[in-house]
């Protein structure tokens, strides 16, 4: 150990990415490669009725327009693959911008433009697009992964018809979209029946899942490759109908085929955050303790299939209340299919946050104060103790650090000049999953290290805190250690989606570590030419590469002697088990806000978290960057536009679906309570990759209605609702 | 994107004659509007004609006239010393418009001509008026929260998205042409048009014409000029609604003053009704007020562009406020 955990290195994999040495899924130069272009219906319901391929196939360059009279059938497979059916089997129209040809040419010019000449007539229906206009339709869906979409505590009909106070409000938010910077990427390379996919996928073991399942493959002839990714943020954990169907076509057409998405197609190929509307009642003592909770949230559904995954996660598990009834309806819409996105637990949150703001007001008890009396000591559905839970800290820490105590309550009471200030704050949590993970440890004749695992880097600093993890147990330079993730040929490991990389990967990273150390020192205490020859094993230390005994630094081996005096590498694995959980934090927000043109800034962002113990404080800051600064966008600005007459996206581009710019995000204060979570075998370290952002929308909102004494429940909380 | 022609025009005349001469050919500048249209399929093109060698990237002021090149690009046109001593709303237009990167490569030709932000028009998908005559307009029942609410009808409500355009149209700048047929200059007011029952048809500019440079007056009232805009975050985006403004008082009187408007109207909007309001009065609210209710007294708002209304009352407020020596 040599206290490289924690320490904010830079991220290894840093001067790859800014010299361009990083080979992202649509970089990778395959021999003979064709290129792929998808054409997507114009109408959101309906059949095809006529499909003319001829003007296409005209132009040169085009090999071939395959489109549902020549596919193969493919079995739609199961999760995480989220859509109900497989595009371009039939001629069944389920949502606009689905795929109903795809173009291949020898250039990505000519595929595109004979994508434009497909000419497709339809028999359109008339779609629904929005949640308004179908309310009545709402129904609470079956089991999904196992899930019911229904759960009861307690009687919280009778505890609230008893509360002493109540409130009781609507809080919606519209559909918004991913939108990381790097599109979707597929290159399917076929050699007999095995194929690889270089891939953009947050989840290269999961890929292999499905695709295995579409085409009736083994697992074993399928290599899912996935070095780098331009973002994710939940986008590409499913895989999605692009990468099955660019298979299909490869293998027609007997070449490799690249299939890269245009940010239009971002829009309706690969999920979204679904339009969703929440009405909350929350009863509780004068004193401000929750006694009841009916939480009842209707989100957009498909015809073909009913994935809620907008959890009411917090309701359920957050506060100490003893009655609860939790029922999460859906309405079937002619959209595609929405999916996780960027803390999916974000969107019920919002209302949680909102609306126990809105008591605190209501009881004249501070908002900080108000948590704290109804904060959980024990899980509240489960009744479990916690492992460790730091919730308390957070607020006090954060609280502390933005000067929380200087705030006076009264709704538009805080001025500087003609602009109104703003404090509000609410809590952070997310869930975090751990998946069953291996890993590889080499360790080479020249006494370095190599870790090999079927995870990916999807952005967050994965590479970089494996690779500390790893140089501090096997006591290595950073440098003497290389992590290769992003390849299914490596032991299967996780998902980089549901925050759970670093709490599923990292004990075993650290158990392979420690052995690999282990049966290192112990060639060399068992080998005569070794200066440590016949020390105790467990006096043996390793420091930056070199072994010493303890008490006697001048016997000093190294990897590097002990590895080629034993002429062939040392191979250890690693795999451990941990258990999912939730990270906790506080965030508090200054808005300043100028009521003559309705101007809104976010002038200041205070967090705290226990995120377990933190492993790398660089990337946990970057992490808290990015997740406020995407709560930003889903409270001030991203929306995206569906027509109500055809269900089309009206906004599919970055120039019109809003994200945060630098100049709307103020720098971010981050702390971290830092305490190993002993219930986890990551190193004390729990997921925490969502946790950041889920309380900034609310956050936002409160603090919009501590300046204006105006309450906000619709984001995103536009000019036009603030006039 | 349909393979085009190309071909690098060496001088103004040589660029209308090869336009001319082929077939579906249009100019190209910065490329920064041109070629997402023509990726997205919302516009065609067999051929381009490149301006960019074009000797007409000068910004001078002689005499009585500021001559922007229509080449100069718009952040040389932003930073030209005298553009932001004496034209301030010009140089604040270009500033509040994009990006730094985009303003590096767009010429003001090109700012001039884009196209509208409307997502219906930008997607082939869709029906749309403007970029398919005929096909219908979406928007006027559909998602138009951008959208005009003056200078607008059922055939189309899109808004123009060039922010220096509004600060042109204050300032009674004029366009000058070259085409075919010769040169010649039309005032800004007159080169953008309403939609009418024709959306397709922007701009009085006929088919191959060339602009070669914009001439704006220089006036007293010029050198007192802002441009605020509004919009849904902080930078690089178009505006949601926006007012070039330029006033000389005496005492508290109003002497002089131009007010063009962006967002709400269907093309940069001027309303000389708007200004008769202020002139020779003293700048009180009244005044003020009276002046914001002339100028939205036909609007005509759709189902999301309503707040519109009240917003472009406030920024005229607000900029005449601070103009006036009032914040
Ligand atoms: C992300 C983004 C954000 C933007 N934000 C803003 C904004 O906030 N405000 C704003 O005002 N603009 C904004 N713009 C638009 C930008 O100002 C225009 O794209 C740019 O000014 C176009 O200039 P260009 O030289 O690149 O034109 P090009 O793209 O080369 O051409 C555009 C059109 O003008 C025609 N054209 C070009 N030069 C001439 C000429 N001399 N004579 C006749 N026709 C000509 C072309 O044929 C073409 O039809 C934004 C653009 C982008 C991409
Ligand atoms: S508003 Fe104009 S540009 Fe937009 S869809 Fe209607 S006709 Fe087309």
């Amino acid at each position: 150990m040599t206290g490289l955990v924690g320490r904010g290195v830079a991220r290894v994999d840093g001067r790859a990415k800014v010299t361009g040495a990083a080979r992202y899924a649509a970089d990778h130069e395959i021999p003979g490669m064709l290129h792929g272009h998808l054409v997507l219906s114009t109408v959101a319901r309906g059949e095809i009725t006529e499909l003319d391929t001829s003007a296409a196939l005209a132009l040169p360059g085009v090999v071939a327009v395959l489109t549902h009279r020549d596919l193969p059938p493919l079995r739609v497979p199961s999760f995480p693959y989220l859509k109900g059916f497989v595009p371009m089997q039939d001629t069944r129209v389920h949502h606009s911008g689905q795929p109903v040809a795809h173009v291949v040419a020898e250039t990505p010019e000519q595929a595109r433009e004979a994508a434009n000449l497909v000419r497709v007539r339809y028999r359109a229906e008339r779609p629904t697009a929005h949640l308004a206009h179908a309310l009545d339709e709402a129904f609470l869906p079956p089991l999904f992964r196992d899930e019911p979409n229904e759960f009861v505590r307690g009687d919280a009909g009778a505890a609230l018809e008893a509360a002493a106070v109540r409130v009781e409000q609507d809080y919606s938010s519209p559909m918004m979209h991913h939108n990381p910077i790097e599109p979707h990427s597929s290159t399917a390379v076929w050699d007999g029946n095995s194929l690889t996919l270089y891939e953009s996928a947050q989840g290269i073991v999961f890929t292999r899942r499905v695709v295995s399942i579409a085409f009736d493959l083994p697992e074993a002839n399928i290599r899912i490759i996935s070095p780098y990714l331009g973002g994710g943020f939940g986008a590409k954990g499913p895989t999605w109908s692009h990468t099955l169907l660019n298979a299909a076509v490869a293998r027609e057409v007997g070449r490799p085929v690249r299939v890269t998405l245009t940010r239009a197609q971002m829009y309706t190929m690969n999920g979204h955050r679904a339009e969703y509307r929440r009405n909350l009642r929350l009863g509780a003592t004068r004193e401000g303790r929750l006694t009841a909770i009916v939480d009842t949230s209707t989100a957009q559904l498909t015809r073909t299939d009913h994935g809620v995954y907008n959890t009411s996660e917090s309701t359920l598990r957050l506060y100490d209340c003893p009655n609860v009834h939790v029922r999460q309806l859906g309405v079937r819409l002619d959209l595609p299919s929405s999916s996780y996105m960027r803390s999916p637990e974000t969107t019920a949150h919002f209302g949680l946050e909102t609306a126990l703001d809105e008591l605190a007001h209501e009881l004249g008890v501070d908002p900080v104060e108000l948590r704290i009396r109804n904060h959980a000591s024990a899980d509240p559905h489960s009744g479990e103790p916690y492992s460790s839970k730091h919730l308390l800290d957070c607020y006090r820490i954060a609280a502390r650090a933005f000067g929380w105590a200087r705030r006076d309550p009264r709704p538009g009471s805080m001025r500087d000049g003609n602009v109104r200030v703003g404090w509000g704050m609410a809590t952070e949590t997310h869930t975090f999953s751990a998946i069953q993970s291996n890993v590889e440890l080499t360790v080479d004749v020249d006494g370095r290290a190599t870790l090999r695992a079927a995870t990916q880097e999807i952005g967050t600093g994965t590479y970089t805190v494996i690779t500390q993890v790893a140089a501090d147990e096997l006591g290595m330079p950073l440098e003497h250690v290389t992590t290769l993730l992003g390849d299914t040929a490596y032991p299967d490991a996780a998902l980089s989606a549901a925050s759970a990389t670093v709490a599923s990967v990292i004990g075993p990273v650290s158990q392979a570590a420690q052995d690999a150390r282990k049966a290192v020192i112990a060639l060399a205490v068992a080998d005569p030419r070794s200066p440590l020859h016949g020390v105790p094993a467990e006096d043996v230390v390793a420091e930056r590469g070199y072994l010493f005994a303890r008490g006697d630094r001048g016997r000093r081996d190294s990897y590097r002697g002990a590895l080629a005096r034993h002429g062939r590498p040392v191979i250890v694995t690693g795999s451990r088990l941990n258990s999912s959980g939730h990270s906790y934090g506080a965030v508090f927000v200054e808005v300043r806000f100028d009521p003559r043109l309705a101007t809104l800034r976010v002038s200041r962002v205070v967090t705290a978290y226990d995120p377990g113990r933190v492993l790398n404080h660089r990337t946990a800051h970057g992490q808290v960057i990015g997740g406020v600064t995407w709560g930003i966008g889903f409270a001030l600005m991203e929306h995206t536009m569906v027509d109500p007459h055809t269900a089309r996206v009206v906004n599919p581009n970055l120039s019109t679906y809003l994200v945060p710019v630098s100049a709307d995000t103020p720098s971010v204060e981050s702390f971290f309570v830092d305490r190993p979570d002993k219930g986890s075998t990551a190193l004390g370290a729990r997921g925490f990759g969502e946790t950041p952002g889920t309380g900034v929308p609310a956050a936002i909102g409160n603090a919009i209605f501590h300046a204006t004494g105006r309450r906000l429940r619709d984001v995103p909380f536009t000019r036009d609702k603030l006039l | 994107m349909r393979n085009f022609g190309y071909t690098v025009a060496r001088t103004p005349a040589d660029a209308v004659r090869t336009a001319a001469g082929i077939a579906n050919s249009t100019f190209v500048a910065g490329g920064t509007d041109l070629l997402n249209l023509m990726r997205d399929g919302a516009e065609t093109h067999d051929h381009l004609v490149d301006l960019n060698r074009l000797d007409l990237d000068d910004v001078t002021l002689d005499g009585q006239t500021l001559r922007i090149g229509a080449l100069a690009r718009m952040r040389g046109v932003a930073e030209h010393p005298r553009v932001r001593r004496e034209f301030p709303v010009l140089s604040e237009a270009l500033l509040a418009s994009a990006s730094p990167q985009v303003r590096n490569m767009a010429s003001i030709g090109g700012n001039l001509s884009q196209r509208t932000r409307c997502g219906y028009f930008r997607d082939p998908g869709s029906a749309c008026n403007k970029r398919d005559p005929g096909s219908g307009c979406p928007a006027v029942t559909g998602r138009n929260r951008g959208h005009a609410i003056l200078g607008g009808g059922d055939h189309c409500i899109a808004t123009h998205p060039s922010d220096l355009a509004v600060a042109l149209t204050a300032l009674d700048a004029t366009v000058r042409l070259l085409g075919p047929d010769g040169a010649r200059s039309v005032p800004i007011a007159d080169f953008y048009l309403l939609p009418g029952t024709t959306p397709d048809r922007e701009t009085a500019a006929r088919p191959g014409e060339l602009i070669t440079r914009v001439d704006v007056p220089r006036t007293r009232v010029a050198a007192d000029s802002r441009y605020l805009k509004l919009r849904d975050r902080a930078t690089f985006e178009f505006a949601v609604v926006s007012v070039a403004a330029a006033l000389r008082t005496r005492g508290r009187v109003v002497r002089d003053v131009r007010l063009a408007f962006g967002g709400i109207g269907t093309r940069p909007w001027r309303d000389t009704r708007v200004e008769a309001a202020l002139l020779g009065r003293p700048l009180t609210e009244a005044a003020i007020g009276e002046a914001g209710r002339v100028l939205v007294r036909d609007a005509d708002p759709r189902t999301e562009n309503g707040f519109k209304v009240e917003l472009v009352q406030r920024a005229l407020a607000s900029v005449l406020n601070e103009l006036g020596g009032k914040r």
